[in-house]
């Protein structure tokens, strides 16, 4: 279990992460929602370790096991099987893995394609698949699919419950959308502000929200899908 | 004049080919020494966030901006004869000249850079943080991205350096057959209204400035192709 205690987070003196606690249970699938700027990227790069919180602690986090999706990941200017092969560096299966993670975000048909060359959903397959190459017990994903087409947002989720499923591992993941929160996630947690909001089962959350603030943000979603429901 | 350009060009004179030799040879080497120095440190101050960067930044932007004449005073203050290393005896010659241009050239490719490195930087680190990839690694993979704006920048280097004329004038002394080059030789010559040589001399230095932007295009568009 991932444990985090009194964070914080402050720019410009404007406190972006404020979050007295929080717990991610181990092998769990966690979904984080909210406007643009409530602390998601923020959460996540602290979790990642790219950004040092201000105040606070993280217990339970071990790097080394650690994988994370940046929202704009770099990709190099090689070609889309080397850009997966060299986070696999160590390994003695490092093409075999690659061509099977491509395989899987269905890019296999690309690995001679300059990476750098490629669309913004195509790159990032890419870069998800040189993530998904390797094993991690736990899976940090700012915005995994918001290049994607639908189509493509689908292949990913897919490939993301099944890495999980195999891997048994944590997952945590950014998302604009309450309906991609519903489909992968098992517990949502909104945040505005910095702060956590309301936090619950996916399906309890988005479905019958508590506090207003979450209800005003998922207003919209939610009147779609009563629509789609009568008829 | 024309025939007098072509004779220099083509003829057996020995101290145009003498100067343009001088000239290549010390824009070579002072490019050389300038990209060892200048490029690693420029990743280094690109690619890391540290207290000082702000000032260590402000630093190198000033030297970039440092007026020839000055920095050739500095080695000719450094080098002259009661000068802390007029031991070496090396005022007014070649190497002194290549001492000046590093001088002026290094800060310049150390700047340009680190902007570079500072541009990918951050995004490369995020994204190999993320997938476990250590520091060494980072810093290499960063290094590769640059390598195309890098060869811009080495090849801007050698542009400055055989454009020069200033400190090159003040630590190598325009002597003939030894240390006048392209630019300096120029100077004097329209100065005693002897315009065959200069206008030789200026044709070269301009085929050598288009070879180098050719040369700049001709690796961008590959890289654009490849």
């Amino acid at each position: 279990m991932i444990e985090i205690a009194d964070l914080r987070v402050v720019m410009a003196d404007r406190t972006i992460l404020d979050l007295p606690r929080l717990e991610i249970h181990a092998g769990r699938r966690y979904g984080l929602i909210g406007e643009n700027g409530s602390g998601k990227t923020t959460l996540l790069r602290v979790l990642a370790g790219t950004l040092l919180p201000d105040a606070g602690n993280i217990r339970g986090l071990d790097p080394r096991t650690m994988g994370y999706l940046p929202q704009s990941p770099y990709v190099f200017s090689f070609n889309v099987l080397r850009n997966v092969v060299l986070a696999l560096q160590e390994s003695p299966t490092a093409e075999k893995d690659a061509l099977a993670a491509l395989e899987k975000v269905g890019m296999a048909s690309f690995t001679r394609h300059r990476a750098d060359r490629l669309s913004g959903g195509e790159a990032q397959r890419v870069a998800l698949a040189r993530l998904l190459a390797k094993a991690h017990q736990v899976l940090l994903l700012d915005e995994p699919s918001s290049a994607t087409d639908i189509r493509g947002m689908d292949a990913i989720e897919q490939v993301l419950l099944d890495y999980w499923e195999s891997n048994a591992c944590t997952l945590v993941f950014s998302t604009h959308s309450p309906a991609q929160a519903l489909r992968l996630a098992q517990e949502v947690i909104y945040l505005e502000d910095g702060q956590i909001v309301e936090m619950g089962s996916a399906d309890e959350l988005l479905r019958s929200p508590k506090h207003p603030k979450t209800r005003a943000f998922l207003n919209h979603w939610l009147i779609d899908q009563q629509i789609n429901h009568s008829a | 004049m024309i025939d007098r350009i072509l004779d220099l060009f083509f003829g057996p004179n020995p101290e145009f080919r003498q100067i343009v030799a001088v000239t290549l040879r010390m824009s070579l080497f002072s490019t050389l020494i300038s990209t060892l120095l200048g490029v690693p440190l420029g990743v280094l101050i690109g690619a890391n966030e540290f207290r000082a960067k702000p000032l260590v930044s402000r630093l190198v932007d000033t030297l970039m901006g440092i007026p020839p004449v000055v920095g050739g005073l500095v080695v000719f203050l450094l080098l002259s004869r009661s000068g802390p290393l007029g031991s070496l005896k090396l005022l007014y010659t070649v190497t002194a000249m290549v001492i000046a241009q590093v001088l002026l050239i290094t800060p310049i490719i150390t700047g340009m850079a680190s902007n570079i490195v500072s541009i990918r930087a951050p995004s490369i680190r995020e994204t190999c943080h993320g997938l476990g990839i250590p520091p060494g690694r980072r810093l290499w993979y960063t290094i590769l991205e640059c390598r195309v704006p890098f060869i811009s920048i080495v090849l801007a280097g050698f542009g400055r350096a055989i454009a020069e004329v200033g400190a090159v004038q003040m630590v190598g002394g325009n002597i003939q057959f030894k240390t006048r080059t392209m630019t300096t030789a120029i100077m004097m010559q329209s100065n005693m209204g002897y315009f065959d040589l200069a206008v030789a001399l200026g044709i070269v230095l301009l085929i050598i400035s288009f070879t180098i932007n050719s040369l700049v295009h001709f690796i961008q568009d590959m890289e654009r192709r490849d």
